[in-house]
């Protein structure tokens, strides 16, 4: 080898080795930027959140993260101080969850109630107060601002507001709510100390601030609210401007076409002033009613619960200790809700030297809703009377932030609120009100809603004095104060005595049609509500039942206006089957109580299916029909999960309302949903028109021809059996729980933590009351209490703790799914019992 | 022995950490170990070790003392993961063990950076 070829190699191989030298030392700085690019997308998940992600390191961390559900879910016996106390309390919590608080003082006995709320249902609470401020935003950022919006103008911060501030310094309730408040905020401090707060406060990311009592006052607000705020005079005047007011009024009207049930038979008393409203005779020129359907849009996007479109479907009923075969009277009571996990309610029993009751209460508020003490139990319905009000307000362009009352200008209050939004900016929202309340529209016509939730009453008082009554005057005297929602309370003693009373406000206006909107100009303005001593109420009836199901209360004979068919009583089957029932010449049992809770027969069924099987063998049916036929002569009206009959009966009742209405719909171009409180009506409609009057002008409808109600349900047959078919051949295979099931909906819409859907029984006419498909709502709690025996029972659907992991979420379902019902003990009864707990609470 | 002495006590610091709240404790655990230590091969693994340590002992004791099926079960059902438990367990430890990786792997990278390796050096000075 020569040094030449030596040399050239030499510099080839540095001419080569270069760019790999340059390459190597560039690697580094590659190596810097991966490690920078993907240390700092690792931290940004960790440390915030992301769309549809929370910040994953607090979140997950094993230790103070959403993982701390699990030993959130263990229960053990503790010894604890709370920060307030006066003197020990205890607490006992039997197996299945029930709480049994013991307190020397009252104030303690609230203390300990918020401190047992909030560490079972912390965050259910803090969503409910935050619902009724308008804070969601802040936590679930901008998908919820337009219901933090509504909430504001609604105006539900405010009367809480309201409330707290015209609460004089001697009121009882004063003294609850503040001691409730520090209960809680023990609870609030001790989680965030143990690092132990709800796992869906480690997932949003959020603390929650301390409880107040205003914010006890939002949640009563929330239920007043989901009860009887409703939209139904918007949609009855875009029904009247659509089907023309002769229809409207047929079919929508005053008192039911249909056989009901009233409780208060009367006599009545005749009416002092306020005067009743003027009948609906007069018929109103669609023309002239104002452009609502901006606002009805409106309300009509906002999500369930915030406006009430058929009311509550309730039962409840007691039977005098003279019919009863305990020889003490008997009360039973189902308030029908939106079934979620956590559920609305929380059992639990308070003693204090001046407080003995048990039953269940609403985490965030520190009294017993439905439930007994030692002498006098009770249960309530929503009583449906009309206490939503709109007003339509003349403005004009010379007179700008004003509107026109009573002969002059006057200007609108304003009230400014900020709404904080998660991941975007604060938003602000302006508030007008006039005398009539607030303003909801944001474009169109604008108009007020005079709304009775929104006057301040101070319910929670009223309530600590019925967890105190003892006799039927206390009871009663109680109720005096109560506002909104107006609700039918039932009532048994220990006496054997019975009771019932809807107790509330009944808005009387001067002069105009309420199921409308009406000028704000001040001749239509709501001038009082019925006397205390007139609305409905009985007491010791002669056949010594009583029985509510959010039917109107009253006959015809009634001298004032309380509401429409539409706005908003049942249609009246679930009272009238449970009228049916305790009407039997036999003495009645508790058991035949609980019965009567579970009743799955649909009384509507009842009354029209011998009908039409008259029309069916009038009529031409093809042979493939016939099981279906001989099914429902063999049908006993129950809507049982193994029924085909039930099947077949829902599917030609829904199609039988399609070919009545739908063509009217349809040629009239009404907007307005066939759906809620319209459908309620109508169905009264159909009922009355079926039995009494085949040949109602509805059946013939545009489009269809002349036509009666037999040949309109021989039609609704036909195409109820080609929709079956698609069931299966055989009708015998078309069991009702195919088609028809229940779900029990996490309350924060997280679907995985549903309970369901399950086959189950039942229908919307039926006391066991299961509309939908699927059905979500219904009993919410059952309760059945028999004086003689001295023996208390009850459940609802779901579990004490809103914690998923726990054993106490969902351990009732079971046995509220058949029927049964769990013992409602005393504290003394819970504390000798097996796999309680024990938490001593010491100052 | 030094070394798996020096990454035992890491561990350990970064699980002290965790249990006292301080999540991220991985992460400036595994800077350190990433600046101590300049071989890659080692410590890469080693921060990922750590961080999947410090934050699966505790879950281990959870589960040990509580269970974890319920609440793992409801935190997939939360995420839209149907009850698949086990990918929340998943997630959550490869959270820590991104902490740790990520820590270990920015430190050693900035490390040659600003004091490159002696090898380099030797071959640049000839």
């Amino acid at each position: 080898m020569t040094a030449a070829p030596a040399v050239a190699e030499s510099r080839a191989a540095q001419t080569t080795a270069a760019p790999k030298r340059r390459r190597r030392a560039r690697l580094p700085i590659l190596n810097l930027a991966g490690a920078v690019v993907v240390s700092a997308a690792v931290l940004y998940v960790a440390f915030f959140p992301a769309p549809g992600l929370p910040a994953l390191g607090p979140a997950f961390n094993p230790t103070t993260g959403a993982w701390s559900m699990a030993a959130d879910a263990q229960v053990t016996d503790r010894m604890l101080h709370l920060q307030g106390l006066q003197r020990p309390v205890r607490v006992v919590l039997e197996k299945d969850g029930t709480a049994h608080i013991t307190a020397q003082t009252d104030h303690d006995l609230f203390l300990a109630t918020g401190y047992v709320h909030a560490r079972f249902r912390l965050f259910q609470m803090d969503l409910l107060r935050r619902q009724g401020a308008g804070r969601l935003s802040e936590v679930v950022g901008k998908v919820a601002l337009d219901v933090d919006r509504f909430e504001l103008q609604l105006g539900l911060l405010r009367t809480a507001q309201l409330e707290w501030s015209q609460l004089p310094e001697s009121d009882p309730s004063r003294g609850a709510l503040l001691a409730y408040a520090q209960g809680v905020n023990d609870r609030i401090k001790e989680a965030k100390d143990a690092h132990q707060l709800d796992g869906m406060f480690k997932l949003l990311g959020y603390e929650p601030q301390p409880w107040t009592p205003i914010d006890s006052l939002l949640v009563k607000g929330d239920m007043t609210q989901t009860l009887n705020f409703t939209d139904t005079p918007l949609a009855m005047s875009l029904l009247y401007k659509s089907l023309g007011a002769d229809l409207a009024q047929e079919w929508f009207p005053i008192l039911p076409p249909n056989q009901q049930s009233p409780y208060d038979p009367g006599p009545y008393p005749k009416p002092t002033a306020p005067q009743p409203i003027a009948s609906m005779e007069a018929p109103t020129s669609a023309a002239a009613l104002p452009d609502v359907k901006p606002l009805y849009d409106k309300l009509a996007a906002l999500p369930l619960g915030l406006v009430s479109r058929s009311g509550g479907a309730s039962n409840n009923w007691a039977v005098a200790g003279a019919k009863s075969t305990s020889g003490g009277a008997l009360l039973a009571g189902d308030p029908h809700l939106h079934l979620t996990l956590p559920a609305i309610w929380f059992q639990l029993t308070m003693d204090s030297p001046t407080v003995h009751v048990a039953g269940v209460s609403i985490p965030g508020t520190p009294v017993v809703l439905i439930g007994h003490n030692e002498h006098i139990a009770w249960s309530l319905t929503d009583a449906q009377n009309q206490q939503t009000f709109y007003y339509v307000e003349k403005e004009d362009p010379s007179h700008p932030d004003a509107y026109f009352w009573n002969g002059s200008w006057k200007p609108y209050t304003t009230v400014s609120y900020d709404i904080p939004v998660l991941g975007g900016p604060t938003q602000h929202v302006k508030v007008r009100w006039s005398v009539h309340g607030p303003v909801i529209t944001d474009k169109g016509q604008t108009t007020a809603v005079w709304w009775a939730g929104n006057i301040p009453s101070q319910d929670l008082g009223v309530l600590l004095a019925v967890d105190r009554a003892s006799n039927w005057t206390e009871f009663r005297d109680a109720l005096r104060g109560w506002y909104s929602p107006t609700h039918n309370f039932v009532y048994a003693d220990d006496q054997g005595h019975i009771g019932l009373i809807s107790a509330g406000y009944y808005p009387q206006v001067a002069k105009g049609q309420p199921w409308l909107p009406m000028p704000g100009t001040g001749e239509s303005d709501v001038v009082g509500t019925i006397p205390f001593d007139e609305i409905p109420q009985v007491f010791d009836p002669p056949d010594n039942v009583i029985w509510s199901a959010n039917q109107r209360q009253v006959t015809r004979d009634y001298p004032y206006y309380i509401g429409t068919t539409s706005n908003f009583f049942d249609a009246g089957y679930r009272a009238n089957e449970i009228h049916l029932v305790l009407s039997q010449k036999n003495k009645l049992s508790a058991t035949n109580m609980q019965a009567l809770q579970t009743d799955t027969r649909d009384y509507l069924a009842a009354q029209v299916v011998p009908v039409l099987l008259r029309s069916l063998a009038r009529g031409k049916t093809d042979a493939k029909e016939a099981p279906a036929i001989a099914l429902l002569k063999a049908w006993d009206y129950r809507m049982e999960t193994d029924s085909a009959a039930a099947t077949i009966w829902s599917y030609f009742w829904s199609y039988y309302m399609a070919e009545t209405f739908d063509p009217w719909w349809k040629s009239r171009g009404v907007t307005v949903p066939r759906a809620d409180e319209i459908e309620d009506a109508l169905v009264q409609d159909l009922e009355a028109w079926t039995l009494r009057d085949p040949d109602n002008r509805t059946f013939s409808a545009p489009g269809v021809g002349s036509r009666t109600a037999p040949e309109a349900q021989l039609t609704a047959f036909h195409k109820a059996m080609t929709a079956l078919f698609k069931l299966g051949p055989g009708a015998g295979s078309w069991k009702w729980g195919r088609v028809h099931t229940r779900t029990i909906e996490n309350l924060a819409d997280v679907s995985g933590l549903n309970y369901g859907p399950r086959a189950d029984r039942g229908d919307s006419n039926t006391p066991l009351a299961a509309g939908g498909f699927p059905s979500t709502h219904g009993p919410s709690w059952r309760m059945v209490v028999d004086w003689g025996t001295h023996t208390f029972q009850g459940v609802y659907p779901g579990g004490q703790s809103e914690n998923p992991a726990s054993a106490w979420y969902t351990n009732r379902v079971d046995t509220w799914w058949t029927g049964d019902l769990s013992p409602m003990l005393s504290a003394q009864q819970a504390a000798t019992g097996s796999g309680i707990r024990t938490w001593d609470l010491q100052p | 022995m030094r070394l798996y002495v020096s990454l035992l006590l890491a561990a350990l610091l970064a699980l002290a950490g965790v249990l006292l709240g301080f999540w991220w404790a991985p992460f400036p655990v595994g800077l350190a170990v990433g600046v101590v230590d300049r071989r890659a091969r080692i410590t890469v693994p080693a921060g990922a070790a750590i961080g999947l340590l410090s934050w699966a002992v505790p879950l281990a004791v959870t589960h040990a003392r509580y269970g974890l099926g319920l609440t793992a079960q409801s935190l997939a059902a939360i995420m839209g993961f149907g009850h698949q438990g086990a990918l929340p367990i998943a997630l959550t430890l490869v959270v820590g063990t991104l902490l740790g990786l990520t820590g270990a792997w920015l430190a050693g990278a900035a490390r040659r950076v600003v004091a490159p390796s002696a090898r380099v050096d030797a071959a640049r000075n000839g």
